[in-house]
């Protein structure tokens, strides 16, 4: 049971670390980036990449991958999201939808659709004794670094200054332009930053899942899910439903096998239903 | 006559007769099957354009509706044995009914909300459709739906055609006396300016709701039609590149002008079906461009473009027309970059 | 206004008529329209496109090649071509092209067709339009049971055999106690069904049979409640497919279960998802395979001359293209001609003892091919001498315990 929960927490790490990405961007740019599965994708292909073409380990690509992503994506938000930006929003998801599928079948034609291998770093394929059960190490590496991510993200947002104006304005946007602070040129590097998230989590998933051009697609339905479960534009409402929703699938799994895959939407729905704005959500943001 | 019943100016009536001559020649231009697929995905997008273009939704889980009937009326057909339009009208009042407990959920939150949440609700009719074989077949498919009436064999395709095309033409016109109607304007003033519309006395989320489940009934006779013409349901009509698809034909062919999604389905289809037998395998990457330069360079699409160009007359009288859905002033926290606020 | 249309209408009509030229070829020559057209109807842009994809068609063209050298002049067909189409794992895609195939591209044949549901909306067009259909990609026993018809075949492997030839030889190695896992849809299902008969008639037995979401990236719930059954489990049997199977895997071995004793039977795999998880992770573990390509130098020569034009190994999908297709030309050698009833008359009953299909008969009450199957088992890296050298042949399962005895649902 508690080993079971434990397992939901890993699960729920990407949801977290998607879901974060998401909301950070969604949060400054009012863009919904239907291409974060996409990015998630492609960061758990280019460390396979990178290990498989040109020898870089998994501890390199952690960094490397990311921080490649992360300016994929400001280049992207320099040449196109920008433009759309002062548009209504459904255009910058339409762009991403389209983008999502051209990155699925580049990605496609290049390695084909079956999954590619991708080991553990050998420091973390033991297992680790928790006191109670023993535990995959890399899951537990997993689950530590998602953890500690979103506490690195919490911290910068509460006691930076950087973080004050970007959690300004992505709460109150219309206030903090208001008070005369210059949002702007923060936009471009938080749009990078929550897709170099999704990178991370893509690194994370590569020696734990299937590598192939699908694995973003479905993925990120669910994360739209957690996202509305959890507090449109919340960051931390973000963050805790993922864990949240991780936790319930996997006890969901144990319980009731059959309705494991229907039970996120049924909760959210119920949220839907009890608080529209999702549980951290505010209700102006509607 | 019924031209004139339909169309105020001589304009529209030539449109009109176009259209309609189009539609009668088509299986003679092109392959019969193909030309129904053609039929069906136009119905198909011109629900989603009702609510995307006239009420400000995107649905982005129209494949629930246009799904779940296909499987319904799939079943009514085989089960029951029901001449094919009342298969067909049983699954669109399905998906009728299924499209009110989820646009009672969806419209509560507008903009783009709307369009993560159908998305995801879309998602659970898939998963519900895989995992309940015994009525939907899962990934095997609903097979051996009849394609008769009365004892009538309506295999050959271009038969088919021209019994369906009613249908078809039936969904238009509903869907066109809705825009029209007095119900259609309230739904596009709530588009332009919610809060307005809602200062006025309209109970907006209702109307929403209203336009949802027309949509759903709409998008419920054109996937019917499509499992009944196919002869078998499958999960791929349940799956959100369905959805996507669809809206894809609304962008392309001009959102909020009804005809747009009558000519983007019938490219999209095309350019499908050419794509399957080219040498050409990334079918991914000119559907995605075809979103990226739609939405960079080309938002009012085909329809919305030619008609600029052809009657910058057309477009002052009805102001509503070609632009942008939902210049909702109050969606999510607005963009930082240059929102005027 | 209206005149106008209707004239344009009429001269359209006119138009098309004309470039159609009238309707289908009657039964004039014995071959319709002194051609024969061999068409490939497959995935060749998503899931399945590497298991069988663009490389069948050049299976298929070098059955041809092969069938004009053995015959030369006197070959019944003088003319063959090979079409193809892309059904995209869109089983509406499958439905018109296959009719766009048998209709405009006067296809006498349609081969391969991978995803079950477009499998059977394509036998269900081959029924209507009294055209040959052999299917080879598709896994679903349907194809000879509640929906089989007289111009459909099934060739190459089905859920029946792929249970059979694990569920059973496992068994009877001492791995007495299962734990099933199985995905929770059709196929799933069916392969459930089929490994708990396998399993209990060789004497084991299903300590637990636990259906998981499809499509799912987390079985850690599943993998760790494994050792704690009762009686424990000897053998994890998951019925999961690709990028699934993937996922399931690499869980296992995260686990460890392989060392608490529990060792891992896989329902389906193919060539390529050992490719993909790499032969170490999947070392030990044994499967039903319907061909491999580097069992015998007779197949390994075809494998040679396949590569040769692919650059790639072939997967049984790609050997049994090039067997369907052969059969299809040797039917019609033998009767003069490609009218459908006949060539289903000669493939009726036929023998088939090619590079893919040992011993093999295509059975006439349900039109399945019926044939030596193998139980393999997979190889650690070390003993992998070449690229995809990643199995080893333990057994034969001959063709009649191979595969289920002819359902009485199907009549044609």
């Amino acid at each position: 049971m508690l080993q079971q929960a434990f397992n939901g927490l890993v699960g729920g790490a990407f949801y977290a670390l998607l879901a974060l990405g998401l909301s950070v961007i969604f949060g400054m740019l009012g863009v919904v980036n239907f291409a974060h599965g996409a990015f998630y994708m492609l960061g758990a292909f280019t460390s396979y990449v990178l290990l498989d073409s040109y020898g870089v380990n998994f501890w390199a690509a952690l960094v490397v991958v990311p921080v490649a992503l992360g300016v994929v994506g400001i280049v992207l938000e320099r040449l196109f999201i920008r433009r759309l930006t002062p548009l209504d929003p459904l255009y910058n998801f339409l762009f991403t939808f389209g983008l999502t599928l051209i990155l699925q079948d580049l990605v496609k034609r290049e390695y084909g659709v079956q999954s590619q291998p991708y080991p553990r770093p050998s420091a973390l394929s033991g297992t680790l004794d928790l006191g109670l059960f023993t535990y995959p190490a890399y899951q537990v590496f997993v689950l530590g670094v998602s953890v500690l991510v979103c506490l690195l993200v919490w911290f910068v947002l509460v006691r930076t200054r950087v973080g004050m104006v970007v959690r300004a304005a992505t709460e109150r946007p219309e206030l903090t332009r208001a008070l005369g602070i210059d949002v702007g040129r923060w936009v471009t590097p938080v749009f990078g930053f929550g897709i170099a998230l999704a990178g991370l989590a893509g690194v994370l998933a590569a020696p734990m899942r299937a590598v192939n051009p699908l694995m973003g697609a479905d993925l990120i339905i669910v994360v739209f899910a957690v996202v509305v479960i959890g507090g449109l534009g919340s960051l931390f409402g973000s963050v805790a439903a993922g864990f949240t929703i991780g936790l319930v699938s996997a006890l969901g799994n144990y319980y009731v096998p059959a309705l494991s895959q229907t039970l996120v939407f049924i909760l959210m729905a119920a949220v839907l239903l009890w608080r529209p704005a999702g549980l951290f959500g505010r209700e102006e943001a509607l | 006559m019924i031209l004139r019943l339909l169309a105020g100016s001589a304009r529209g009536r030539l449109l009109l007769a176009i259209g309609l001559f189009l539609a009668l020649a088509l299986p003679w231009m092109i392959y019969p099957p193909i030309a129904m697929d053609i039929a069906c995905w136009a119905l198909f997008a011109v629900s989603v354009d009702l609510l995307l273009g006239f009420t400000g939704l995107l649905s982005f889980g129209h494949a629930a509706f246009w799904g779940s009937s296909a499987y319904v009326s799939g079943l009514l057909a085989v089960h029951v044995g029901l001449p094919f339009p009342v298969a067909v009208l049983g699954g669109a009042l399905f998906a009728a009914v299924i499209a009110v407990p989820i646009g009672y959920l969806a419209v509560r939150l507008s903009g783009i909300y709307f369009a993560m949440v159908t998305l995801a609700f879309a998602q659970m009719i898939y998963f519900i459709a895989n995992q309940w074989r015994d009525v939907t077949g899962g990934e095997n498919g609903l097979q051996g739906i009849p394609r008769e009436m009365f004892g009538v064999d309506l295999s050959d395709s271009f038969v088919f055609y021209y019994v369906g095309l009613p249908i078809v033409l039936l969904g238009l016109l509903l869907a066109w006396r809705i825009v029209r109607s007095p119900f259609g304007r309230v739904l596009v003033s709530i588009r332009d300016n919610p809060s307005r519309a809602r200062a006025l006395g309209y109970p907006v989320d209702r109307y929403r709701l209203l336009s949802f489940v027309l949509s759903a009934f709409l998008a419920g006779l054109a996937g019917g039609l499509f499992a009944i013409s196919h002869g078998f349901a499958s999960l791929q009509e349940v799956y959100w590149t369905t959805s996507g698809n669809a809206v894809m034909m609304v962008v392309l062919g001009g959102i909020g002008t009804l005809w747009g999604g009558v000519i983007g389905a019938a490219l999209v289809v095309q350019l499908n079906d050419y794509l399957s037998t080219s040498e050409f395998d990334g079918i991914g990457i000119v559907t995605g461009s075809i979103f990226i330069v739609i939405v960079l360079v080309f938002r009012k699409g085909i329809w919305g473009t030619a008609r600029d160009l052809l009657a910058p007359r057309l477009k002052r009288k009805r102001p509503g027309g070609a632009k942008s859905p939902g210049d909702d002033p109050a969606p999510a926290p607005a963009p930082d970059v240059n929102a005027p606020a | 206004m209206k005149r106008i249309g209707q004239a344009a209408a009429v001269a359209v009509t006119g138009a098309v008529l004309a470039a159609c030229g009238g309707g289908p070829g009657g039964g004039g020559g014995k071959i319709s329209d002194d051609k024969v057209v061999l068409a490939v109807l497959n995935d060749q842009s998503a899931i399945y496109a590497d298991l069988s994809g663009k490389a069948s068609i050049e299976s298929v063209k070098m059955a041809v090649a092969d069938y004009k050298a053995k015959y030369g002049d006197k070959a019944a067909a003088k003319e063959i071509e090979v079409v193809t189409a892309d059904h995209q794992n869109k089983p509406d895609v499958a439905n018109s092209k296959a009719q766009e195939l048998y209709d405009r591209q006067r296809a006498d044949i349609i081969l391969d067709v991978p995803n079950s549901a477009a499998a059977l909306a394509v036998a269900n067009v081959a029924k209507s339009k009294k055209k040959v259909f052999m299917n080879i990609g598709a896994a679903t026993t349907a194809l000879e049971g509640a929906s089989c018809n007289k111009y459909t075949f099934h060739y190459g492997y089905n859920t029946y055999m792929l249970a059979q030839g694990t569920g059973d030889a496992v068994t009877k190695d001492g791995g007495k106690n299962w734990y099933l896992v199985y995905p929770d849809y059709a196929f799933g299902q069916d392969m459930q069904k089929s490994f708990t008969s396998a399993i209990t008639k060789a004497g084991g037995k299903i300590v637990k049979a636990d259906p998981t979401p499809f499509p799912n990236d987390n079985f850690s719930t599943f993998l760790l409640k494994a050792p704690g059954l009762s009686p424990k489990p000897q053998v994890l049997g998951a019925m999961q497919a690709g990028g699934d199977l993937v996922n399931l895997v690499k869980q296992y071995n995260e686990y460890k279960l392989k060392d608490k004793g529990i060792d891992l039977a896989v329902g389906l795999m193919f060539i390529t998802d050992i490719h993909s998880l790499g032969s170490d992770a999947l070392a030990g573990t044994k499967f039903s395979e319907a061909w491999f390509w580097n069992a015998n130098p007779e197949n390994r020569a075809w494998a040679d001359k396949f590569q040769a034009k692919t650059n790639k190994r072939p997967s049984f999908a790609h050997a049994a293209n090039y067997s369907a297709a052969t059969q299809y030309l040797e039917a019609l050698q033998r009767g003069g001609t490609d009218n459908a009833d006949e060539i289903v008359k000669n493939l009726e009953g036929q023998k088939v003892n090619d590079v893919f299909a040992k011993n093999g008969t295509i059975r006439a009450q349900d039109h399945l091919l019926l044939h030596d199957a193998y139980l393999a088992e997979v190889k650690p890296a070390s003993e992998v001498k070449e690229p995809w050298d990643y199995e080893k042949i333990l057994k034969t399962i001959p063709a009649d315990q191979a595969f289920q005895p002819a359902n009485p649902a199907c009549k044609f």
